[in-house]
């Protein structure tokens, strides 16, 4: 983890059908830091106060460029930190700490196929996941949902990535591939499995519970990468908790997603 | 050596500093509930050069905190309520304080407790651990024994706790006080006269905030504490203030981010100050505000900070 003053690149603006705003901010750090699939960073716009605490956001991308790294980050525009992030310009500075959090835990996969589902702006947490399952050539599908096809965030990445007969869509205004949520094309495609998989998600904490019990009725393990407030990112404001399966007479404790996580086993989770 | 030029004075010998006893390398620390239990911004901070670590609030046994969400973002600051959620007296100094107390950093657990025996156990189980220099009593808790409302509120109920720790600690004690009263010198008196050895404030302000399309509460706890710039300037009178009514010496908190705000707490009436929120926002805050310390020492001519403390300048 490094805290640095990081240079703007690009910073790149679209709106989608259902008026949802979207940015991809790619960023150049003068230090090769090496990220894992499912880690995040701590930013926000180097000049002024507004906001106060850095967001957090998933490494997209994370690429080497001699002694630089390339970082790319995609972000919805929801509220007065993300609208700061949209006002970068090209060459502004940007607070960075990371790379932060746990990682996608590939252990299991050996032999199985990996099932990525991702809703709205979840999608950046999984892109260098799908990448380095291709590394390895483990079979992978990407399945993604949003209320309309300018909401599936990156998707073009993960076609290209992965193949478009890989990568599976649904909208809820049907705009693109299946109409509904994400969570029924997936379904489909476990009911027609052919050997064991490992699904791994990232989306609103309803898509999650969803996804969560799809996982626990079909007996497949699932990795969630969560997301919750952070003051900090790092460990010290205890801001993020998520409660956590344990043996107490409560049954559970409160675990940070930002250090904890932001990868939980859903079998642990205790929402 | 005292024919020195203030411009060979090294960092240390200019900010070095004195508080109940114990020397402290400077008088910049980092506030309890911002810095963990200091070991986790050992990545990012060098703790060898930090004054203190005080750490997040320790009770006699663990607590499991507040259910999310825990916190929100406000106009320059942020309100929180974690709950107190830590590991309890016990696991800290088994687990942490071996590791923390090879820094320079001095080691300052921040105490609580429901009631006071709660205070008591927690301090006596302290007393075990080594490489502590002294406590940290928070007492804006609600007392569960004498209707809930906190001990800070009540002067009587702060002098209370108090004199009942004092009684058990070998170390200094260091009393924090709460922004949430209607005197902070009558607060300050109280303690004082009760035995603490210095005062340290602000603790959080209380605050709220609404979610107007969900009209609930932001926070699950309905209510939290503010903390951040945004209460900078209460800080800064509640310094002033507790610095005019007691002798003991103040430790100032509350939105420090810069070395700006440090001098303007040390020439309020702290001795030290200690870096909050800013650590989540600014973790290197602490290390710039020191290296600005001495900066300051040498462009003003002092050959110690503590030249600098309570010098406010009140006349027309
Ligand atoms: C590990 C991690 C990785 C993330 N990666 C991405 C990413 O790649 N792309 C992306 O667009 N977003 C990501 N997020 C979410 C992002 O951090 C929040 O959307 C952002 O903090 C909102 O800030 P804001 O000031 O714009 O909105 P605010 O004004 O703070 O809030 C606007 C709305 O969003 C909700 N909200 C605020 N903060 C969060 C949060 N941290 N999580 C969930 N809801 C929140 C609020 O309740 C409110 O309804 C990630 C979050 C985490 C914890
Ligand atoms: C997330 C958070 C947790 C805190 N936890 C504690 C605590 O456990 N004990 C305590 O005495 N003060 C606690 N505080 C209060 C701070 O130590 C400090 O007094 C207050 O935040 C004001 O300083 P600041 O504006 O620099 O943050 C906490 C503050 C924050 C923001
Ligand atoms: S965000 Fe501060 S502890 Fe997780």
């Amino acid at each position: 983890m490094i805290d640095t003053i990081a240079r703007v690149e690009e910073n790149e603006l679209t709106e989608s059908a259902s008026r949802r705003r979207y940015g991809r901010l790619r960023l150049r750090i003068k230090v090769p830091i090496a990220v894992q699939p499912g880690q995040f960073a701590m930013i926000r716009p180097h000049a002024g106060e507004e906001p106060l605490l850095r967001r957090a956001m998933a490494f997209h991308r994370a690429d080497r460029q001699g002694d630089h790294l390339l970082a790319e980050f995609i972000y919805q525009i929801v509220g007065r930190g993300t609208e700061a992030l949209a006002r970068l310009r090209i060459n502004d500075e940007v607070d960075l700490l990371g790379p932060l959090g746990n990682t996608f835990d590939l252990g299991e996969t050996a032999g199985t196929e990996a099932l990525l589902v991702a809703g709205g702006a979840g999608s950046p947490a999984l892109h260098m996941l799908a990448g380095q399952l291709n590394a390895r050539a483990i079979p992978t599908r990407f399945f993604i949902g949003g209320a309309s096809s300018g909401d599936l965030c990156a998707l073009a990445d993960f076609i290209e990535l992965l193949g478009a007969e890989r990568v599976t869509t649904a909208t809820i205004d049907g705009s693109r591939g299946v109409t509904g949520f994400v969570t029924a094309p997936l379904e489909a495609a476990i009911a027609r499995l052919e050997r064991p998989a490992v699904i791994y998600a990232c989306g609103p904490d309803p898509m999650l519970h969803r996804v969560a019990r799809i996982a626990a009725e079909s007996n497949l393990p699932a990795q969630l990468s969560l997301e919750a407030p952070m003051a900090c990112g790092f460990g010290i404001c205890v801001g993020c908790a998520v409660p956590v399966r344990h043996d107490c007479p409560e049954g559970f404790i409160y675990q940070k997603v930002c250090t904890d996580g932001p990868v939980f086993r859903s079998e642990t989770l205790a929402w | 050596m005292s024919n020195q030029t203030i411009e060979e004075k090294s960092p240390t010998d200019l900010l070095a500093i004195e508080i109940a006893g114990i020397r402290f390398p400077n008088p910049i620390w980092t506030a309890s509930g911002t810095c963990g239990y200091g070991l986790d911004m050992a990545e990012l901070i060098d703790l060898d050069r930090l004054g203190a670590i005080c750490t997040k609030g320790l009770s006699a046994r663990p607590l499991r905190g507040n259910p999310p969400w825990r916190i929100v973002e406000t106009h320059g600051g942020m309100l929180n309520a974690i709950g107190l959620q830590n590991i309890g007296a016990r696991a800290f100094i088994n687990e942490k304080l071996p590791l923390l107390r090879r820094y320079q950093a001095r080691v300052i657990p921040n105490v609580f407790g429901y009631t006071i025996d709660e205070y008591i156990e927690a301090i006596r189980i302290l007393e075990d651990g080594e490489g502590i220099a002294g406590y940290e009593l928070n007492i804006s808790c609600p007392n569960v024994k004498a209707g809930g409302e906190s001990f800070a509120n009540d002067p009587r109920q702060a002098a209370e706790v108090t004199a009942a720790v004092r009684r058990v600690s070998t170390r200094p004690v260091i009393v924090k006080l709460s922004p949430n009263v209607t005197s902070i010198a009558a607060s300050a008196l109280a303690v004082e006269a009760a035995g603490a050895d210095a005062l340290s404030l602000i603790n959080t302000a209380i605050g709220m905030a609404v979610d107007v399309n969900t009209r609930r509460p932001r926070l699950a706890n309905v209510t939290g504490g503010l903390s951040g710039p945004a209460i900078k300037p209460i800080a800064v009178r509640c310094v002033f203030q507790a610095a005019r009514a007691v002798r003991i010496p103040i430790i100032g908190i509350g939105g420090i981010a810069t070395i700006i705000d440090a001098l303007e707490f040390i020439i309020a009436g702290a001795s030290a100050v200690q870096v909050g929120t800013a650590n989540f926002y600014d973790p290197t805050a602490s290390m710039k505000i020191i290296d600005g310390l001495a900066d300051y020492c040498r462009q003003h001519g002092l050959r110690s900070i503590g030249e600098l403390v309570g010098t406010i300048r009140l006349d027309q």
